[in-house]
């Protein structure tokens, strides 16, 4: 199986070579049976990473401790399902994982662009083989999946437990597939720059694929701070360490990317910020693969620190540099007679959502490399960590969810006071009365109390747009209210997606607020029958029970919880002790309702006293956090299913001039 | 509805603003030093990543005593920047949770903003230009394109 692995891999490196040659060729002395041969390869380069995968999975799966990769990452007692996991555990598997992606995503867009696209499509397949060959490189020369240990060892070493948790199971492949995926709109917007054709057409014809990786980048985050909650015991999800900045900053950059590029669709203006944005979110994973695996910054989740650093930071300057020359060379073909008419348009809306986006971004990416600034400048090591992100961001996080309510509302162009005042006068009513009526019930934060105004601010922006959407929708077609909302979103589901995703962003912002400002601990030590109050729950230790098995031990607290003297819970919080790395690890157990999350840390055992420590937080809305989430992900199906006059325009955009037919099959014989 | 209305209302979100940042100022004024606070502004030492305050350690070595120790300072009537300079002192600076707001660290605190700052310049000196080009040409009343009526139209019913 290994020799087959490694086979697989020389030889994807060899038909990706070919793919650049044959696609440059092709497209520069217009062979398209050149191009179509290059397209086989791209398929074929697919197919030979997918055999490797499955190389690696089964040598995983049965256990074969001959291979360096498997005696490291796995044991013979690990459950199966983390066999299969332990595939993007390690260093060499996570990098054979994001190739595969790559690649099968390479092919796809080879397939769909097999009859469209002819003057961009050669060029954005020869970037994405560009791309694959690096991560292939490093594969067949540098960090071996399929490398064989001299001597085998009877046992292998086991997967670290932290990330022996179904949360590890789901979070990489999201977010390497929403780092990935990235990579699809910024190879056609680096075809376009070479092509020189510089109009709307390599935005509408990705933009599927870069709503798809920002859908897989907000779950990537999502699902990695839902991780951080369950696993680190710490009550909390988000840490500001440098590997999550890393995951964030690309979801920043996207994010002002997908509302940038509206504006060109719209108004044909901003090419050149649009360029520079993909290309800035295409580095960035670049970047957050380099600060994984460089160990450059120290970082709670470097599972994989190696010696890969230099080669990531090398190709990444070889990507800025060659990128950053193109946009250069193309510099005044790129500048269009923009037109602007007022600061209250929804254009300069959306650019000061663009500022705010990437001002964040900056300052996450300028807050994670500080330390090795100030090492380098002062040679003092200091430590940049959540209070300085936090300070930082939160006003930025206020004027963003301002500009969120403010942007759907505005009118193209301009807008006058009236069409100002009837489009903002109920939300603002609304963030005024929900900002007044949380002073009276307590909450006396400015931060609190300003977030809350705005995002019911927001809320009610998009409720307006609804209400108006629907009324117009009954005015013309007379139907019931709930047809008309599902008519409504069927019909625009681009607009009106993106309004749902906005509902999901706010409930969101409540939740970390909310969360970050309220959170109450407690650290009690009992003995069994002994309780305790947390807000307004009792909890009663009532024992603990120990249980052993081949591959790990545990001891499992009991802790029944009552409300106002009703019982309403039983909770186990848990103490784990993996054997084969012989490593403790925590089990919190978690109580979550839309109110709150009753969140319990089996802290300590005494055995000699009898004593139990239990840690508990008591969370308020952390759970719209979650929830807010999930909207967001359904939202951006909304928008990403597929629309009958969103395929016409992008058909009109891309459609290949006569006699430009990629497809080998519809050239005569001959030609 | 008046005119006037738009402005009336964004006064009353500014002036409730001023007001609660000025109630939060005075509030955080009055606040008294908690173990919550300063640990929140001490880094834990044990690789875990996390402030003082956050350690996931059950047992740490770093987290739990400093944790005692600050504890045992509030209760001598310390203050906050006191604890935290008494664990410079002891720690050196990479103990801090935040960069401080002195010599080179302050970089660390105006860069984001002056990158914000010249962002807007740039985006207010581009809508310049761009404003100078824009052909503003207001449609006079009771122009009426009966054409353009039929597109609407049309496009209402394709689109709602």
């Amino acid at each position: 199986m290994p020799l087959i692995g490694q086979l697989a891999l020389a030889l994807a490196l060899i038909l990706a070579f070919y793919s650049i040659v044959a696609n440059v060729l092709g497209a520069r002395r217009g062979v398209p049976t050149l191009i179509a041969s290059a397209r086989h390869a791209t398929w074929a380069t697919c197919a030979m990473v997918t055999v490797a995968m499955g190389a690696l999975w089964t040598s995983l799966l049965q256990s074969d401790f001959s291979l360096e990769y498997v005696s490291s990452y796995t044991s013979s007692t690990l459950p199966t399902f983390y066999k299969v996991t332990a595939l993007w555990g390690g260093q060499q598997g996570s990098l054979l994982l994001w190739t595969w992606l790559l690649t099968g995503f390479t092919a796809i867009v080879a397939f769909q662009n097999r009859r469209r696209n002819p003057e961009i499509a050669p060029y954005a397949l020869a970037v994405l083989a560009g791309v694959a060959i690096f991560f292939l490189l490093m594969l067949n020369f540098v960090t071996r999946p399929f490398d064989m240990l001299s001597a085998i060892p009877a046992e292998g070493q086991d997967l670290n437990p932290l990330l022996q948790n179904y949360w590890m199971a789901i979070h990489p492949p999201s977010l390497y597939t929403g780092y990935v995926s990235a990579s699809v709109p910024f190879a056609f917007g680096a075809g376009a720059l070479i092509t020189g054709r510089l109009d709307d057409a390599w935005i509408r014809s990705t933009r599927r694929w870069a709503i798809f990786s920002w859908f897989f980048l907000t779950l990537g985050n999502l699902f990695g701070a839902r991780w951080a909650y369950e696993v680190l015991g710490w009550g909390g999800y988000w840490a500001w360490d440098p590997v999550e900045n890393a995951a964030f900053m690309p979801w920043l950059v996207m994010t002002a990317y997908l509302h940038s590029v509206m504006i060109q669709e719209r108004k044909d203006m901003l090419k050149v910020w649009n360029l520079v944005l993909i290309g800035m979110a295409f580095a960035l994973t670049l970047f957050g693969t380099f600060l994984t695996r460089s160990g450059v910054i120290s970082s709670v989740h470097s599972f994989t620190a190696s010696g890969l650093g230099p080669y990531f930071l090398t190709f990444l300057i070889v990507v800025c540099v060659l990128y950053g020359g193109l946009l250069i060379a193309r510099f005044k073909s790129l500048r269009t007679p923009a037109e602007f008419e007022s600061y209250l348009s929804r254009e300069a809306a959306f650019l000061f959502n663009n500022l705010v986006l990437v001002g964040i971004a900056f300052a996450v990416f300028w807050g994670t490399l500080f330390p090795v600034l100030s090492e380098a400048v002062r040679g003092v090591k200091i430590t940049v960590g959540p209070p300085f992100f936090d300070k930082v961001n939160a006003p930025l996080a206020l004027a963003l969810v301002f500009l969120m309510g403010v942007g759907p509302l505005i009118a193209w162009r301009r807008s006058s006071f009236e069409n100002l005042r009837r489009a903002f006068a109920a939300p603002a009513a609304l963030g005024i009365v929900a900002g007044l009526c949380a002073f009276f019930a307590g909450l006396h934060q400015w931060y609190v109390l300003s977030a809350l105004s705005l995002a019911a601010f927001v809320l009610g922006t998009v409720m307006a747009e609804f209400r108006r959407g629907v009324s117009a929708r009954r005015h013309m077609v007379s139907e019931p209210a709930a047809k008309a909302v599902v008519n409504l979103i069927a019909k625009n589901n681009r607009r009106y997606g993106g309004y749902i995703i906005h509902v999901g962003v706010i409930l969101a912002f409540v939740g970390i607020v909310a969360s970050s400002f309220f959170r109450v601990e407690v650290k009690k030590s009992v003995r069994e029958g002994g309780s305790f109050y947390v807000g307004p729950y009792e909890l009663v230790y009532l024992g603990l029970t120990t249980r052993e098995t081949s591959h790990l031990e545990s001891a499992s607290a009991r802790v029944e919880v009552f409300r106002a003297g009703k019982p309403i819970a039983v909770m186990n919080p848990a103490k784990l002790f993996y054997k084969r790395p012989q490593q403790p690890a925590t089990e919190v157990a978690i109580r979550s309702t839309p109110a709150s999350d009753l969140y319990v840390v089996l802290a300590g055992i005494d055995d000699n006293t009898g004593m139990v420590t239990f840690q508990v937080f008591l969370t308020p809305l952390v759970f719209w956090l979650w929830a807010g989430g999930l909207i967001m992900a359904f939202g951006t199906v909304i928008v990403m299913w597929p629309n009958v006059r969103e395929r016409a325009a992008i058909a009109a955009a891309v459609r290949a001039p006569a006699g430009l037919e990629l497809d080998a099959q519809t050239v005569p014989a001959g030609e | 509805m008046k005119r006037s209305q738009p402005l009336t209302l964004a006064a009353a979100v500014l002036a409730i603003s001023v007001g609660l940042a000025a109630a939060g100022w005075a509030a955080s004024i009055a606040a008294k030093t908690s173990l919550q606070d300063v640990s929140e502004g001490l880094t834990c030492q044990c690789g875990c990543g996390l402030t003082v305050a956050n350690c996931n350690h059950p047992q740490c070595e770093f987290a739990v005593p400093v944790r005692t120790r600050i504890d045992g300072m509030i209760a001598k009537g310390m203050t906050r920047p006191e604890i935290i300079a008494w664990f410079r002192t002891e720690y050196g600076e990479k103990v801090l949770s935040a960069p401080t707001t002195e010599g080179f660290n302050l970089v660390a605190w105006i860069m984001p903003f002056a990158v914000l700052i010249a962002g807007a310049a740039a985006i207010f000196f581009a809508f310049g230009r761009w404003r100078s080009r824009a052909p503003i040409s207001p449609v006079a009343p009771g122009a009426y394109d009966p054409e353009l009526k039929r597109r609407l139209e049309r496009e209402l019913r394709e689109r709602i």
